[in-house]
C-alpha cells in the first residue's frame, strides 16, 4: 500500500483558494490528472493495480472519540500544515522492491521533501521473507 | 468507442436471450453463465464463419444446452443437499417457435423489471441492470463507479441471491405495478446517466461511456414502451442534456457555467432529436417529471444566447415541478429561475426560504446559487463570501475551483494565475 500526503494546505492550492502559496494553474491540474490517469492505467494494463482512492481535504474529516461511553464527534479544525493521509494506491506484485519503484512515480518531483510511503499489507507479509 | 457489427448485435441480443432463458428456467444466476458462454462462443465464432440466419435462435439455443448442464449438474447437488428447486426442469421446457420477435423483445423488458426490483438496492439495481442489460463486464461496472471489482462482485451477488431467496417472478408485471415497475427502471436508467454526467473533473473515459450506456438502454425502453409519454420524456431529457457536454468542460477540465458554454459546440443532432421526442411527448397523457425536465433541458437547448433564455417559461415548468414533489433542489433551480425572470431579489427571497432545509445542510448547491444572485444584485462582499462558503462545502475539485475563482474574481484583484 503506497501512502501519499497532504495537508490542508496543498488542498487549498488545488483548489484554487488564495493562501500564501500560489493556486495551481489549471494547465497544472490537468498535467496532474493526467499523469495519474497514465500512471495507474498503466498499473491496471499490468495487473498491479489493486486500488486508488483520493481522500477528501482534512476540513470534511469528522473526528469520533468516546468519552465516558458516549461518542463525541467533532468536525476540524485540523492545523493547516499537518500532514494527513491523502489518498493511497494499493499494488498487488512481484515484491517489495517492484512496490518501491511504483511509488516513486507517485512522488512529485517538483515538490521539495515532497514523499510517499509504502507498507506491505500484512497478508503478504510473508511473501516478503524470501 | 470502436465496435464491430457482430459486437453490436451481441450487446442488443444479449439481454433477449439472457430474458429468454430465465423466463423458461427462473433461475437468473445460472442462466447468466449460460448466456455468457453462449457469448463468448458467438464473438469467437461469427467474425470467422459468419452470422447465422436467426442470431438470437442460434444464441437461445446454444445457450439453453448449456444451461442445461449446468441445472443437471447443480439439481444433482441440490438433490444432494436435499433442497427444493425452485425452478422448472429442462424437460418441461418446450422449444418455441423461430418467429416470435415480440415476445423477446419483451424479454427484455421484463429483465430490465427484474433487475429493477424494488427488493433490490439502488446499487444493486443498476449493477444488475448494467451487467444483465447493459451487458457490461464486472470490472467494467467497477470501474465506472468507482469502487474496486471485489465490491461490485460482491453487489452483483448479493443482488442475485436476493431475487434468488425472494423467488422474484421473471413475468410481466400488470396493472399498477407495471407503471410501478417501469417508474423503478426510469429511475435507475436517470441514476446511471447522472452517475456519467455529474463526473465534472479530470479525464474519464469510462464516466462518458456510462452516460452513452444510459442514452442505449433509454433508447432500448423507448423502442419497447413507445407509446408511454416518460419514457419519452427522460431519453428526451438525456439527449438534451448530454447535447452540452462538449461546452461544459474546458481546455484544462475546468467547469464552463451554461451561461458562458459556446453553444455552437452543442450537439445539434441530439438537440433536435429531444426536442421532437418531447415535443411530440407533452400533449399525450399525463405529463411527468421527466417531462417537465426535458421541456426545461429544451428551453434551454434552443435559446440561441444565454441572455435570450426563456425564463419565464422555465419558471412556470418549474412551478409544475414543485407541485409535483417536495425535492430542495428543483425548489432551489425554480428560484434561481425566478431571479432571472423577475429579478434578482425575488430570487434570494425564495432563497431564503430553504435556509433551514435539512436536506440542503452540507449542500454547495444552496450558497453557490445565493452567490451568483447576491453577485446578479451587485452585493460583491456577500456574494464572494457565499462563494467561499460554497467552495468549502464541496467535494468535487473542479466545482471548487470554479466556485473559487468567482470568489478571486469579485475580490477586485485578477486571481493570481491563469
Amino acid at each position: 500500500m503506497i501512502l501519499l500526503y497532504g495537508s490542508q494546505q496543498d488542498y487549498d492550492v488545488l483548489s484554487g483558494r488564495a493562501t500564501d502559496r500560489p493556486a495551481m494553474s489549471a494547465e497544472q491540474i490537468a498535467a496532474m490528472h493526467q499523469h495519474m490517469e497514465t500512471f495507474h492505467q498503466a498499473l491496471a494494463e499490468s495487473g498491479e493495480l489493486v486500488d486508488a482512492r483520493g481522500l477528501s481535504e482534512p476540513v470534511h474529516a469528522r473526528r469520533v472519540q468516546v468519552r465516558q461511553g458516549a461518542p463525541v464527534i467533532t468536525d476540524g479544525p485540523y492545523p493547516e500544515t499537518q500532514e494527513v493521509l491523502a489518498g493511497y494506491t494499493i499494488v498487488e506484485c512481484a515484491s517489495f522492491d517492484r512496490a518501491t519503484e511504483i511509488a516513486a512515480g507517485l512522488v512529485d518531483p517538483d515538490a521539495p521533501g515532497g514523499y510517499v510511503d509504502v507498507r506491505p499489507v500484512l497478508d503478504g507479509v510473508e511473501d516478503l521473507a524470501g | 468507442m470502436p465496435e464491430t457489427p457482430v459486437e453490436d448485435l451481441l450487446r442488443e441480443l444479449a439481454p433477449q436471450a439472457l430474458g429468454a432463458l430465465v423466463r423458461r428456467f427462473g433461475h437468473f444466476d445460472t442462466a447468466e453463465d449460460a448466456v455468457q458462454e453462449a457469448l463468448i462462443a458467438a464473438a469467437d465464432g461469427w467474425p470467422r464463419d459468419g452470422v447465422p440466419d436467426n442470431p438470437r435462435g442460434w444464441l437461445i439455443t446454444v445457450a439453453s444446452r448449456r444451461l442445461t448442464d449446468l441445472l443437471r449438474r447443480e439439481q444433482a447437488r441440490m438433490r444432494r443437499e436435499d433442497t427444493v428447486a425452485r425452478w422448472t426442469l429442462p424437460e418441461q421446457w418446450h422449444a418455441p417457435a423461430a418467429d416470435r420477435a415480440a415476445a423477446d423483445a419483451d424479454d427484455t423488458l421484463i429483465l430490465l423489471f427484474l433487475c429493477c426490483h424494488p427488493a433490490l438496492s439502488p446499487a444493486s439495481q443498476i449493477a444488475l441492470t448494467l451487467r444483465a442489460v447493459g451487458g457490461l463486464s464486472t470490472a467494467e461496472v467497477a470501474r465506472a463507479f468507482l469502487v474496486p471489482e471485489a465490491t461490485m462482485t460482491r453487489r452483483i451477488s448479493r443482488g442475485k441471491q436476493r431475487i434468488r431467496d425472494s423467488g422474484l417472478r421473471f413475468a410481466p408485471p400488470s396493472g399498477p405495478e407495471r407503471a410501478d415497475r417501469l417508474a423503478a427502471v426510469l429511475h435507475v436508467l436517470y441514476l446511471i446517466f447522472t452517475e456519467g454526467y455529474a463526473r465534472t473533473a479530470g479525464p474519464g473515459l469510462l464516466r462518458a461511456d456510462l452516460t452513452a450506456e444510459a442514452i442505449r438502454l433509454a433508447r432500448l425502453v423507448h423502442r419497447l414502451v413507445p407509446e408511454d409519454p416518460e419514457v419519452t420524456g427522460l431519453l428526451a431529457l438525456m439527449l438534451l442534456t448530454d447535447a452540452r457536454a462538449p461546452a461544459r468542460i474546458g481546455p484544462h477540465g475546468e467547469l464552463v457555467p451554461m451561461a458562458e458554454q459556446d453553444r455552437g459546440r452543442w450537439r445539434a443532432d441530439q438537440i433536435a432529436e429531444g426536442v421532437e421526442l418531447i415535443t411530440g411527448a407533452l400533449p399525450r397523457g399525463v405529463v411527468g417529471a421527466y417531462q417537465l425536465q426535458a421541456a426545461i433541458a429544451a428551453l434551454h437547448d434552443e435559446a440561441p444566447t444565454a441572455a435570450a433564455t426563456d425564463w419565464a417559461q422555465i419558471t412556470a415548468l418549474y412551478e409544475v415541478l414543485l407541485g409535483m414533489s417536495d425535492n430542495p433542489v428543483v425548489a432551489l433551480n425554480h428560484a434561481v429561475a425566478v431571479a432571472m425572470s423577475r429579478g434578482a431579489p425575488a430570487g434570494l427571497a425564495l432563497l431564503a426560504g430553504l435556509a433551514d432545509d435539512p436536506r440542503l445542510a452540507d449542500d454547495p448547491r444552496l450558497p453557490a446559487a445565493r452567490a451568483h444572485l447576491w453577485e446578479l444584485n451587485g452585493e460583491r462582499v456577500a456574494a464572494r463570501e457565499a462563494y467561499r462558503m460554497a467552495a468549502a462545502r464541496s467535494t468535487n475539485l473542479a466545482q471548487q475551483r470554479y466556485l473559487n475563482a468567482r470568489a478571486e474574481r469579485l475580490a477586485g484583484d485578477p486571481p493570481p494565475t491563469d
